[in-house]
């Protein structure tokens, strides 16, 4: 019996040491916990302030961005609209022609059947059918010549609409030919004293290529209505001189189909080139390394968006193709587009 | 009569918490459903024991010979409720398997059914205070941006560490004491009483507290 009392006594001591150590165990733990956690939650509200931060700059960023693409769009919009402004004479010579020989050959026409008519009263059947057949002939050419009013006309109505990205084979060396046309005409309308020789080198040998012609139009335009401004510049400068010396503006726009037939890639790597070069100014040197940026302009202000090549060096890289600049200042630049075939 | 004083604590704060979370059971969150599942369970499991030892006259540890490893996964659904990281499942899962056949081989040639489950219980408390401690580390590495005494999931796992290392200490000296004597002293056992009832009053304030914080949510 002493000794279970002693046992249990003793027992009992090292329970309640026991529990008291693992009192202050746990007590200690629990307030490290608590100290630890503190901690960390101030780190993390930090954290979390910078985050809402971040995300609140985020959104204000996303929302810029958003404006930003839209007055891009309207921006493409405005700088479409404002090159069709240009082409308007252009377009308004292009189409005063073919209505020229409508109207004259309608007029022909006209006294022919009355012609007609007369023969027809003196019973003279033969000199009749001549002049009928005449008149079929006429009709022939008004048809011709409508058809490309509302070819020209059509034209225009594509260049103004929103490209629908989808490419199409295409004629480039006709496309070309109609935009520096359109172009000529326009400045001509704009600008009366302005002269200058177009020279065109077409290679007939390139085949159709899948391009968005109102897009890849829109560069050839581009560049074309650039050159003419810069020999258009140069010529007011150079105007007085005389003789063999003087200056004659000259913009030549050349295509050439180049074929490279690489059998080690086991693939047509076959391209089309398409420069634009002019005798003008050039592009000064400082300027070199900026052309192509949005908003880069060396004309006068109101006179251009400098988004023109920005826009055009876009198009070009979007189809998959090259932009080249190679130009001396004051005597010539030659803008070289390649597309892959 | 001081048992009884003891046994009155002791029913009095668990059928009081039980009863909390029946109440709040549609403004809590998961955790906390499973914890007032734990509860009533916990509840209707004593008055069975209750009614077999004072109303049958027989050995009440057979009731425990069940609850222990049916606590322990209810425990054990709880802890992954608030972890919520799935790469603990099959381990938390696979302890509650263990348990279970400890309990059944505990059963078979150790602590009959005639016998308090000791061993199981001082094995399911060792789990528990693990499970706490990485509960903890959880609760660190994520903070909120309330006040931690505030927070139920706090008050909940403080409790289970606190109860389940002192039941470690309780059981292992029961077991020490009937092995070396035959009448192990009650305080012990009144200890325990005590402990169990500020257990489950620490549950009852985890479960309020988070009607609270439900309510702040909302």
């Amino acid at each position: 019996m002493v000794y279970l009392n002693t046992l249990q006594s003793a027992d009992v001591i090292v329970f309640v040491l026991a529990g008291l150590m693992i009192i202050i165990l746990l007590f200690g733990f629990i307030l490290y916990f608590l100290f630890t956690y503190r901690h960390k939650q101030r780190d993390f509200n930090l954290l979390q302030t910078q985050k809402d931060e971040i995300d609140n700059q985020k959104q204000l960023l996303e929302t810029t961005l958003h404006d930003l693409k839209l007055t891009q769009k309207q921006l493409i919009q405005s700088e479409k609209m404002a090159s069709l402004g240009e082409l308007t004479a252009g377009i308004a010579h292009e189409i005063q022609n073919p209505l020229n020989f409508i109207n004259n050959f309608s007029d022909v026409n006209k006294e022919l059947l009355t012609e007609m008519n007369d023969e027809l009263d003196n019973n003279n059947l033969e000199e009749a059918k001549a002049i009928a057949n005449d008149i079929i002939e006429n009709e022939e050419k008004i048809n011709h010549h409508g058809k490309r009013a509302d070819g020209i006309v059509k034209s225009m109505l594509h260049h103004s609409r929103s490209s629908s990205g989808v490419k199409e084979p295409t004629n480039i060396n006709i496309l070309a030919d109609e935009y520096l046309r359109l172009a000529y005409h326009g400045l001509r309308a704009k600008d009366q004293s302005f002269n200058a020789t177009l020279k065109t080198n077409f290679d007939d040998s390139i085949p159709q290529i899948d391009i968005v012609p109102q897009e890849i139009g829109r560069v050839i335009l581009n560049l074309i209505t650039n050159s003419f401004y810069s020999v258009s510049a140069k010529s007011r400068v150079e105007g007085s001189t005389s003789g063999d010396d003087k200056y004659k503006p000259t913009v030549t726009i050349t295509t050439k189909y180049v074929k490279l037939d690489n059998s080690a890639l086991k693939k047509n790597q076959s391209t089309v080139r398409i420069s634009v070069h002019d005798n003008g100014n050039g592009v000064p040197n400082s300027a070199i390394d900026k052309i192509f940026q949005p908003f880069f302009t060396t004309k006068p202000t109101g006179k251009g968006t400098g988004l023109g090549l920005s826009m055009s060096y876009d198009i070009i890289k979007a189809h998959g193709g090259e932009f080249q600049v190679e130009t001396k200042e004051g005597e010539y630049a030659e803008f070289i587009i390649t597309l892959p075939t | 009569m001081t048992a009884d004083i003891y046994d009155v604590f002791y029913y009095c704060s668990l059928l009081l918490s039980a009863v909390t979370g029946c109440y709040f059971y549609k403004k809590i969150e998961t955790p906390y459903k499973w914890l007032t599942i734990l509860l009533v369970f916990t509840l209707v499991s004593e008055l069975i024991a209750k009614f077999i030892a004072y109303g049958m006259g027989h050995p009440n540890s057979i009731v425990y010979h069940i609850f222990t490893p049916i606590e322990y996964t209810l425990y054990v659904t709880i802890f992954l409720h608030f972890i919520q990281q799935k790469k603990w499942n099959k381990l938390f899962w696979l302890s509650a398997v263990a348990l279970l056949l400890f309990e059944i081989v505990n059963t078979l040639f150790f602590q009959s059914l005639q016998e308090t489950n000791t061993n199981t219980m001082i094995l399911e408390s060792c789990l528990l205070v693990c499970l706490s401690l990485l509960l903890f580390l959880k609760i660190r590495e994520t903070p909120s941006k309330r006040n931690i005494l505030k927070e139920g999931i706090f008050w909940f796992n403080s409790a289970v560490i606190c109860y389940y290392s002192f039941n470690i200490i309780i059981w292992g000296f029961h077991n020490m004491e009937v092995y070396m004597l035959d009448n192990p002293p009650q305080f012990i056992y009144d200890f325990n009483m005590i402990l169990s009832g500020l257990l489950y009053l620490t549950y009852l304030t985890a479960i309020f507290l988070n009607t609270k914080k439900s309510s702040e949510i909302a």
